[in-house]
């Protein structure tokens, strides 16, 4: 017998079983359906949001601590539709203190009506600045006590969203700015270093960006993880020798009439550059200006990125090479009786004056830079294997390695290859069918000036990351020359710069030097007047402790460099030797003295 | 047949009653309490966690602010701005020639400059601790027992 209700219990179990039934199917529908993940996308945008924390750049300093490139925070500017009570006020306010932004746009924003219900955030403009958003907040004070006076709820800026975001910033402005480089900060997340330091050291200088996930649920939350900063770099330059450098050369090129230029001074001990100004240059802090200002191929930084036919100051390559190879000694004699020379019979090499200067010794080939002479020691003296050999061990044909972005290069045509006559090897060795670039010269200057012994080129000194820092450790490249070839070179060319009484002498200190005019090839061989007219020198000669090189591109007030470099030379070691504490020899000498006896 | 009778005691109904309704009460009592002390904890946990993400949003405004007024700071201090006021206050560059050079002894013109201590290997010659702070209460008393078991002239024979 069956019991009472029987049926009816049967039949709400059996409801109970289909329904849990259709519940556990439904459940295993919704996870396998294609919008399951739409859904779980979605709870987990209630859950919290993930961000990404950029650490602060790090900044650059110059050798004394002062600040080249640092941060700043700019500020993006949005609508947010959700909270716009007024849009009147919030149109006027922004058009009144944003430059480009303009009320009819703002306005059509800001009015909720016009817009779609999905689109309620709108950035309008970024990298507003510390000073814009306070004249928004000051205007705010004012509606408020309007509000209150009115007791109303207009007028408002309520609907502004302020969101803080990492803006470079260069306090000196147009200084350094060619071995800086920029910070293309508008670029936001794809933002990078552009050129020179910058760009060289983009990736220590950046940091590791941070995720970290922000919970809405507040049990959840807990504090961020410890963030550092980009690496500091402190420089080798040192600002003042810098703007006093900068200065020179915007002087220089305009009462030279020349297109552009370089000046560079560096360390022949350790290789550190105290100071690179280049011409063109623009303020970083803008650099939207940089196709204007460097339109085309125009190199950012001429000092490492453009490579010319220097002319003449290659000679001291030719000479310290024949030196050093014991293929001559400074009073090795050469009769130029007809001011040509023959190079295989068939190409003739005059001097720069077109003149024959008898019979001269070397210092006298130096003195009056003589194109034969120098011809005369690359072809029948040292030939092409020794002459190019020394060529590659000071470095010429390769980069220097400068830790600056944007390093240009041109390779050297070899004996080997199949373009080469033995033309090349006449030209080369006065400096023309050559190229380089300022910053090779003066690598391989640097490595005569200090006896042999060349240096790597570079311009950060310290990197600070973290708690600590560490010193860049110096590096000997390589050693082209004996110690003894560099110092007769040296006192070569100290006699004569001063046999010569040449423009480029500073009263009380001994300079080794050497003038360059280039010839500009054009396309149909070296047809035009134009030159690139170029110093380079050292001092004091006995023991240098600058090497510095003046380039100065297509001048118009005259095509020497005798008359255009070696002026502009002189300027800078005047200054350079009181930025520098250099006391003339004698009183260097008479205080060196003084310390020997004491000892 | 032997009729034995046992005396029976039952508490009245109204005092069984009390006794359950002071458990139940009991009971209550101890679970609102630890709902109190739950709710309590959360609340805190929950104002604590809001209190980190303001802490974090002040230290982000902060660091900002630290890295405006740097920037600012520098800017201040330009070499520009710098020259600027030298020839406000009536100075000028000084000329080579006018240049007066004194030795002074120890001074060094271009000291290194140091922004944070350099990185050196710390190698610590000796044990800042003693041994004696390291080990447990179990571990010292077994080597007490240890080494006076030891004879000192054994020490001597096996020591280097």
């Amino acid at each position: 017998m069956k019991p009472p209700f029987y049926a009816r219990f049967l039949i709400i179990t059996l409801l109970c079983a289909i329904l849990g039934t259709a519940i556990v199917i439904q459940m295993v529908r919704i996870n396998y359906t294609t919008h399951a993940q739409d859904l779980l996308a979605k709870s987990e945008d209630y859950e919290g949001v993930k961000r990404i924390i950029y650490p602060l750049r790090g900044s650059i300093h110059d050798r004394s601590g002062h600040i080249l490139a640092s941060n700043q925070i700019g500020y993006e500017l949005a609508i947010d539709l959700k909270f716009v009570i007024d849009p009147e006020s919030v149109a006027f306010a922004v058009a009144k203190l944003i430059d480009h932004l303009d009320y009819p746009v703002v306005s059509a924003i800001a009015s909720i009506e016009k817009q779609p219900e999905e689109n309620r955030y709108f950035v309008i403009t970024s990298f507003v600045s510390e000073e814009i958003k306070q004249e928004f907040e000051k205007l705010e004070e004012n509606y408020a006590l309007r509000r209150q006076e009115s007791k109303s709820n207009l007028p408002s800026l309520s609907g502004l969203a302020w969101t803080p975001m990492q803006q470079r910033s260069y306090p000196e402005g147009i200084l350094a700015a060619n071995l800086l480089g920029f910070y293309n900060y508008f670029s936001r997340e794809n933002a990078q270093g552009v050129f020179g330091v910058e760009e060289a050291y983009n990736r220590i200088l950046t940091g590791k960006p941070v995720i970290v996930f922000i919970p809405n649920d507040p049990y959840l939350v807990e504090a961020y993880p410890a963030i550092t900063p980009g690496a500091s770099l402190v420089l080798t330059i040192d600002r003042e020798i810098q703007r006093m450098l900068e200065e020179t050369l915007a002087e220089a090129i305009d009462w030279s009439g020349a297109v552009s230029g370089t000046i560079i001074v560096a360390d022949p001990e350790t290789g550190e550059l105290l100071g690179m100004a280049s011409w063109p240059t623009f303020d970083p802090n803008n650099y939207a200006k940089y196709e204007e200002v460097f339109p085309g191929n125009t190199p950012y930084n001429k000092a490492i990125g453009a490579t010319y036919e220097p002319g003449s100051v290659f000679k001291i390559i030719t000479m310290v090479a024949a030196l050093d190879s014991g293929v001559l000694d400074p009073d090795t004699t050469y009769n130029d009786a007809t001011g040509v020379y023959w190079v295989a019979e068939s190409w003739p090499i005059y001097n720069w004056n077109g003149g024959a200067w008898g019979e001269q010794t070397m210092t006298g080939c130096m003195q009056h830079s003589l194109n034969v002479c120098l011809a005369h020691v690359a072809i029948d003296l040292l030939g092409p294997d020794l002459f190019y050999q020394y060529l590659q061990a000071f470095g010429f044909g390769r980069s220097t390695g400068i830790d600056l972005a944007g390093e240009a290069n041109y390779p050297l045509r070899l004996p080997e290859n199949n373009q080469w006559v033995e033309l090349d090897l006449a030209t080369n060795s006065f400096g023309q069918g050559i190229a380089v670039t300022p910053i090779q010269m003066v690598a391989a200057a640097s490595a005569i000036a200090n006896d042999g012994k060349m240096m790597s080129p570079h311009v950060v000194k310290i990197v600070k990351d973290g708690e600590h820092q560490y010193e860049v450790p110096l590096q000997v490249i390589n050693s082209p020359v004996s110690e003894e070839a560099a110092r007769t070179l040296t006192d070569m060319l100290v006699y004569s710069l001063q046999e010569e009484a040449s423009s480029a002498l500073v009263e009380g200190y001994s300079i080794a030097g050497k003038t360059g005019t280039g010839e500009i090839p054009t396309e149909l061989g070296y047809t035009s007047n134009q030159t690139n007219t170029s110093f380079v020198g050292w001092g004091p000669a006995d023991d240098p402790k600058f090497v510095v090189y003046v380039w100065l591109e297509k001048p118009s007030i005259s095509t020497w460099g005798s008359e255009v470099a070696a002026p502009v030379f002189h300027n800078v070691v005047e200054k350079l030797v009181v930025l520098m504490k250099i006391p003339p020899d004698n009183i260097r000498l008479q205080l060196a003295n003084d310390q020997k006896d004491t000892e | 047949m032997k009729i034995r009778i046992l005396q029976a005691y039952k508490q009245a109904p109204w005092r069984v009653q009390i006794q359950y309704i002071g458990l139940f009460l009991l009971a209550l009592v101890l679970v609102s309490a630890i709902m109190g002390i739950y709710l309590n904890i959360s609340a805190q946990a929950a104002t604590s966690g809001r209190r980190i993400q303001s802490l974090e949003s002040r230290i982000d405004d902060i660091n900002n602010e630290i890295t405006a007024l740097t920037t600012q700071l520098a800017k201040l201090k330009s070499i520009e701005k710098m020259v600027k006021r030298a020839e406000e206050l009536g100075f000028r560059p000084m000329n080579m020639n006018e240049a007066v050079y004194l030795e002074v002894a120890g001074y060094d013109p271009d000291p290194t400059l140091i922004l944070a201590p350099p990185r050196v290997n710390i190698i610590s010659e000796s044990p800042v601790l003693r041994s004696s702070y390291r080990s447990s209460l179990w571990d010292w008393f077994m080597q007490q027992i240890w080494h006076a078991s030891i004879n000192p002239s054994q020490l001597e024979e096996v020591g280097p």
